[in-house]
């Protein structure tokens, strides 16, 4: 059986996570890690993705850090995108040669792993064609963008547990206007643990992707 | 001449170009990233086939390809192959 190795890493500065994702990938492609899961949730920050359009940043420059918001770029697929607290990020870094060589399948899978803990929670989320995620109604509860290089992936989903959604009228979600962000405690009108939820993706995830999954510490697995 | 070709994807019929990372005229080395696709938010990263001069550019940033396509090429180095 596949085994994947989950590494929570708590609240990380998106820069700081990028530069380890870009480190782990590149060993991973060497083949001198195992496959790897990064679990987390970022201190706020507006991304822009490959495709994005800066005037999908709603707030100005000014406003923005003086409310303690980063803006930084990735190289993964997509248009702008809000991270912070309360939602929970997973930077997967699997050789999908192990899986399946499919873009479509990877994304698929992140979508699914996402819908199958919104339904542990009671929360019917489905997916809409053309805009990868997973949405209740016209709310996005969740968003995926990757990238892959020689079928290894870094980047890979954000689940919103409980984040500010205020934050997200500083951006257009993905380009699209008139979409909006919920998010599970907002849906339940709770309070839900981001560690919990962590579990049930954990879960959700070796399912979807057929996998024994261990958690392990970052420097277990980098020596 | 060696051709850059989209590889096959997995049931994805048609990706954009969104960034070349070489301009023509350009040295490459084999392996190297030459290309970025996009699909369904996913970014691929197309690599040289071979060390040599990228060649020609024969789809430009923003426009599709599908996977099997050839999107550029490149002249092999001298007693390389």
């Amino acid at each position: 059986m596949r085994e994947v190795r989950w590494i929570p890493l708590g609240r990380v500065r998106f820069r700081e996570a990028l530069e380890l994702q870009r480190r782990l990938h590149s060993l991973r492609r060497r083949g001198e890690l195992p496959d790897l899961v990064l679990s987390l949730e970022h201190e706020p920050v507006i991304t822009l993705g490959r495709s994005a359009d800066p005037r999908h940043i709603l707030g100005d420059p000014v406003a923005l850090q003086a409310s303690g918001v980063e803006v930084a770029e990735a190289e993964r697929g997509g248009d702008v995108t809000y991270h912070g607290p309360g939602q929970l990020v997973l930077y997967p870094i699997l050789d999908l040669r192990g899986f399946e060589r499919s873009i479509k399948w990877y994304v698929w899978a992140l979508e699914e792993v996402m819908l199958r803990v919104a339904a542990d929670y009671g929360i019917r989320a489905g997916r809409l064609p053309g805009r990868p995620g997973i949405w209740v109604g016209n709310g996005k509860l969740g968003a995926v963008g990757v990238y892959v290089r020689g079928w290894v992936t870094m980047h890979g989903l954000a689940l919103n547990v409980a984040p500010n959604l205020d934050h997200f009228r500083l951006i257009v979600p993905c380009g699209i206007h008139g979409a909006e962000a919920t998010s599970i405690a907002a849906l339940l009108g709770r309070e839900v643990p981001l560690e919990e939820v962590d579990e049930r993706a954990r879960d959700a995830f070796a399912r979807v992707f057929g996998a024994r999954v261990a958690p392990a510490d970052v420097e277990v697995v980098t020596g | 001449m060696a051709d850059i070709v989209i590889p096959p994807l997995g049931e994805v019929e048609e990706v954009r170009v969104v960034r070349w990372l070489h301009e023509v005229g350009d040295e490459v080395q084999a392996g190297e990233a030459v290309a970025e696709v996009e699909s369904q938010k996913a970014t691929f990263v197309i690599e040289a086939p071979v060390a040599g001069r990228l060649f020609a550019i024969l789809v430009p940033e923003g426009k599709a390809a599908a996977p099997g396509e050839v999107i550029g090429k490149i002249a092999e180095r001298e007693g390389e192959r």
